[in-house]
């Protein structure tokens, strides 16, 4: 591109191409600079319907049921609530049922190891108000049990298993709760962070 | 007296019509499924933890090996995951060069699966044209990337090659074949009484319970349902083309077969208006930073792949390594529906139905 | 029935097509230009920078550099230079970051042998394999101009 615009410049004016190369270096050398200012997170558009939804679920359960509530700006502003483990099963079943979410459809179900402890994720779908929200669990890392929700949503049932064999976290009441991806017989659990393969080097 | 008990019997794991490595115990009383259980993770390669130690360039070859039939879509929603981390501003050129290929790449998944499924229930020929079909599009690919298969073509940022000469025409050529093709298939199969009476009413489930499993793609269009990320949360520039969500009526196996002969129609339709408007100059790879750091946080993005919703979970710990990449692949969600449908049904629909559901193995172990 | 006859319609009209397939392993498949094959490698144009080995996925290229023997030449002169053709998926990510050209594609896809050892290949045997290359490779050539000393 540079290089274009200077020929085509030189032809015509040389004058202006001396003044267009001091201005183009300093342009290439802020670069990192600009990286490093994190802009300040404007407050997303989804605010008011976050909070209401907030609002909404401590109303059913408590205060404790919410750990903490953000929206999401990475793509499309997902709502995102971290919910207290005792009250997930409660919650979960509201958030199906209930007429105005009616979040029926699980998109996607994740285990996260965050080093000090477990979470699991769950990106739900509502087809009647299309809409979508992330629902995080956090899970003690040294007894790793959270409520299945199989029962719930049956499109559960894999990835629990999945989570289950790939991070170690235990689903109680989850029907069939055996390894998935992994032989039956594997010791330790491999996306763990501090997962030591048993037989290195074959 | 018939003595009559019931029997286990292991389908798989190498069997031809599992389409890799799936094994699928069933227990049979007399021609009659009782119970079936899916085993999986033959395939399993451990992708999700290898991309850990990977930095997000290296991992898009990977994501290559999960759906190997469609390479394409997995490939995006990869490199989708990213510039949504990092707000990339992708050029218009490469978007097309995307959404084109993202397209070819559908129809041939589709035929695979076309030809593939009418093998499975005792068709030989579709198979043949099918593939020589899917050649063509492997071929054009080929030209664009190298790699009939693997393509490893997105990049954060764009695409990695521009068209080469003449390839743009190349395609629209084919789209003129492939839209006669088409008539040619109706002509061999839709009419087809024998398949027909195949597939009509087999493998039927409702929507409610399409739903329930999370299905997605073809497998909950069947239902009457339409739901096409592609038009629901359109991602890169799908919302400037025109197109249907073909949907199905019965939820049978027959309706999917035209579910998704439709979906080819709509591709063609796509990449003919791609071709229309395609760009004329402009560069394929946006400015990146040559080491990717992604920002602390994290996201979900899904896309339409041919097998369905194909989601990727991007946690980031603002290294050039994902903290955690987890793929929501469409055939292993897909693949959690296949007890219930075979409960009760004749052993012979054990293949249609799973055909059915069109799963790719590398995709469900992943 | 009808339908079945009307399918068989197509298949009389296929039948007098010409043939599709190839006479593959008497005839040679003609790749396109872009096709990602076994590696040339060309020793004098590397300059041991090392991105390839880093940005390799498979972790299947091994190197060493050596200190040249020409006091003009700055820098250092490849030594060996290995790919270990059992893991390697020709992902093309080698030749797209070498800046030089160093390593570049060819055409060629026949690595079948009898035997592991065979599929590990050196500078020599690379650096031998230098037809049908491609012409296309880097995405980042070295900067000529500005920058150079920045990479
Ligand atoms: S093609 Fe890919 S796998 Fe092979 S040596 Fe190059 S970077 Fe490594
Ligand atoms: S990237 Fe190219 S120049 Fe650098 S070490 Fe590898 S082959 Fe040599």
């Amino acid at each position: 591109m540079t290089e274009e615009n200077n020929k085509e410049e030189k032809t015509a004016q040389s004058k202006e191409d001396q003044e267009k190369k001091p201005v183009q270096r300093p342009a290439a050398r802020p670069r990192p600079r600009v990286k490093k200012e994190a802009p300040p997170p404007e407050p997303s558009p989804k605010e008011p319907l976050l909070a209401e939804l907030v609002q909404q679920v401590t109303e059913k359960l408590g205060e404790q049921a919410i750990e903490e509530s953000y929206v999401n700006q990475n793509g499309e502003h997902l709502l995102t609530l971290v919910v207290n483990r005792d009250h997930w099963a409660k919650l979960a079943s509201l958030l199906k049922q209930e007429a105005n979410w009616q979040y029926t459809y699980l998109q996607n179900c994740a285990g996260v190891d965050q080093q000090t402890y477990f979470e699991v994720v769950y990106h739900l779908y509502s087809l009647e108000h299309h809409d979508q929200i992330c629902v995080h669990v956090k899970v003690d890392r040294d007894q790793p049990e959270i409520p299945s929700v199989v029962n719930i949503w049956p499109a559960a049932n894999w990835h629990e298993r999945e989570i289950y064999d790939l991070l170690g976290i235990q689903f109680t009441g989850h029907p069939n709760l055996q390894r998935i991806l992994m032989p039956d017989e594997w010791e330790g659990y491999p996306l763990r962070k501090d997962y030591q393969p048993l037989d290195e080097g074959v | 007296m018939l003595r009559t008990e019931e029997m286990l019997l292991n389908v798989g794991p190498q069997h031809p019509s599992t389409h890799g490595v799936l094994r699928i115990v069933v227990k049979i009383d007399g021609e009659v499924i009782r119970e079936a259980t899916p085993v999986i993770g033959y395939l399993h390669r451990g992708t999700e933890k290898l991309a850990e130690d990977l930095n997000y360039t290296q991992i898009i070859p990977y994501t290559d090996r999960m759906d190997y039939v469609s390479a394409m879509s997995n490939n995006y929603v990869l490199v989708h995951a990213v510039e949504t981390m990092l707000k990339l501003e992708i050029p218009e050129r490469a978007e097309y060069l995307r959404v084109i290929t993202l397209e070819l790449n559908r129809i041939a998944s589709h035929l695979v699966w076309m030809g593939t499924y009418l093998l499975d229930i005792g068709a030989l020929s579709p198979f043949l044209y099918a593939f020589q079909d899917r050649e063509k599009i492997l071929d054009l690919f080929n030209e664009l990337c190298g790699a009939r298969l693997t393509y490893n073509y997105m990049r954060v940022g764009g695409v990695k090659w521009d068209a080469p000469n003449g390839w743009l025409q190349k395609v629209e050529q084919f789209i003129t074949m492939m839209e006669k093709r088409m008539k040619d298939y109706h002509q061999l199969i839709t009419g087809n009484e024998i398949f027909i009476q195949r597939t009509r009413g087999v493998g039927v489930y409702s929507q409610e319970m399409a739903i329930q499993y999370a299905l997605s793609g073809a497998n909950l269009r069947v239902t009457g349902l339409q739901r096409d990320l592609r038009k629901e949360h359109p991602y890169s520039i799908y919302d400037r083309f025109q197109f249907d969500v073909p949907v199905g009526r019965h939820g049978d196996l027959y309706d999917k077969y035209l579910c998704r002969m439709n979906e080819v129609e709509e591709s063609l339709k796509i990449v003919g208006q791609a071709l229309a408007s395609f760009p004329e100059k402009g560069r394929v790879l946006g400015k990146v930073p040559r080491v990717l750091r992604v920002p602390e946080g994290e996201c979900y993005v899904s896309i339409e792949s041919p097998r369905g919703e194909l989601g990727c979970y991007l946690v980031s710990k603002g290294k050039d390594k994902p903290w955690r990449l987890k793929f929501r692949r469409p055939s292993f969600c897909n693949l959690q529906i296949l007890p219930v449908l075979l409960r009760g049904e004749n052993m012979a629909n054990l293949v249609a139905i799973l055909g059915g559901i069109d799963i790719v193995l590398g995709e469900v172990d992943c | 029935m009808f339908g079945l006859v009307k399918g068989l319609g197509l298949t009389l009209k296929n039948m007098v097509k010409p043939r599709v397939t190839y006479k593959y392993p008497h005839e040679p498949l003609e790749m396109p230009n872009r096709f990602r094959g076994i590696q040339y490698f060309i020793p004098e144009l590397c300059i041991v920078c090392n991105q390839c080995v880093r940005i390799c996925p498979t972790d299947c290229i091994t190197l060493t550099g050596k200190k040249s023997d020409d006091p003009n030449v700055k820098g250092k002169v490849i030594d060996t230079y290995e790919i270990n053709f059992e893991i390697c998926i020709l992902c093309d990510l080698c030749t797209e970051v070498c800046p030089t050209e160093a390593v570049v594609m060819t055409n060629h896809y026949e690595l079948a042998t009898y035997s592991r050892d065979d599929l590990y290949k050196d500078m020599e045997w690379l650096s031998q394999n230098n037809t049908l290359v491609r012409k296309e490779n880097t995405l980042h050539p070295l900067p000529k101009k500005t920058g150079a000393k920045k990479a």
